[in-house]
């Protein structure tokens, strides 16, 4: 399954802005999430508390990931 | 009823605050809200800052805010502005204004955006200090919003 990552603010010291990604055994974001935890152990308490959206939507960690998605991993907001 | 809303809710264009109310006549109420850039944030001199959003995603939240607060409140206006970019103290980094028969409901309305886009709109801020360095901001983790 190929997807789109795209990672956001603190996250892009671990990750890169935009990183295509061929998954093999990963069916959830929850996988996804810890796919990326072994990928750098380091992102995992960033990860613990960002959000995650699917095509622009966000999404619990128990969804579903499809070929050609949009995967955004998004740290706690600080607008305003 | 008259009900205006801005299309575009993030932009990299200095925020200018505006010399006109909304003419709508039955309109008693306008609350105009500024978040301005500061030069100090948990004891650490800032020297400016930068805005980063997912733009798509921070535009259509912002949608859906006023038209949540469009739906708890009778308002007349409702509209939300976030900049992005590198911006100086003493620059404007979001605007809500808000609009309603009476002032009540203004007020009101106006907080509570503020608010859900301070906490849920997908905009990241990296705060530069005096010493050379930057950090970019955890985020809210203060569940009264009252800040």
């Amino acid at each position: 399954m190929k997807i789109q990552l795209l990672c956001f603010a603190a996250m892009k010291d671990f990750f890169p802005a935009q990183w295509d990604l061929h998954l093999e055994g990963v069916r959830t974001l929850s996988d996804l999430k810890l796919y990326l935890q072994n990928q750098n152990p380091k992102a995992s308490s960033l990860l613990k508390i960002s959000r995650f959206a699917i095509n622009q939507t966000i999404v619990r960690e128990e969804e579903i990931i499809f070929d050609g998605a949009v995967i955004a991993v998004l740290p706690p907001s600080s607008g305003g | 009823m008259n009900t205006e809303t801005h299309s575009n809710h993030i932009q990299t264009e200095i925020l200018e605050i505006p010399n006109r109310f909304p003419d709508l006549p039955s309109m008693g109420g306008y609350v105009f809200f500024a978040g301005i850039v500061r030069n100090i944030n948990e004891g650490r001199q800032v020297t400016h800052l930068e805005y980063e959003a997912y733009p798509e995603m921070a535009d259509k939240m912002i949608s859906d805010i006023i038209e949540d607060a469009k739906k708890q409140w009778d308002l007349q206006f409702a509209d939300c502005i976030h900049r992005l970019g590198v911006l100086n103290i003493g620059e404007v980094a979001v605007i809500v204004s808000t609009g309603a028969v009476h002032r009540d409901e203004a007020y009101l309305a106006n907080r509570y955006i503020i608010d859900r886009v301070k906490h849920e709109v997908a905009i990241w801020k990296k705060e530069y200090y005096t010493d050379g360095s930057s950090e970019w901001s955890k985020g809210c983790q203060d569940e009264t919003h009252k800040h």
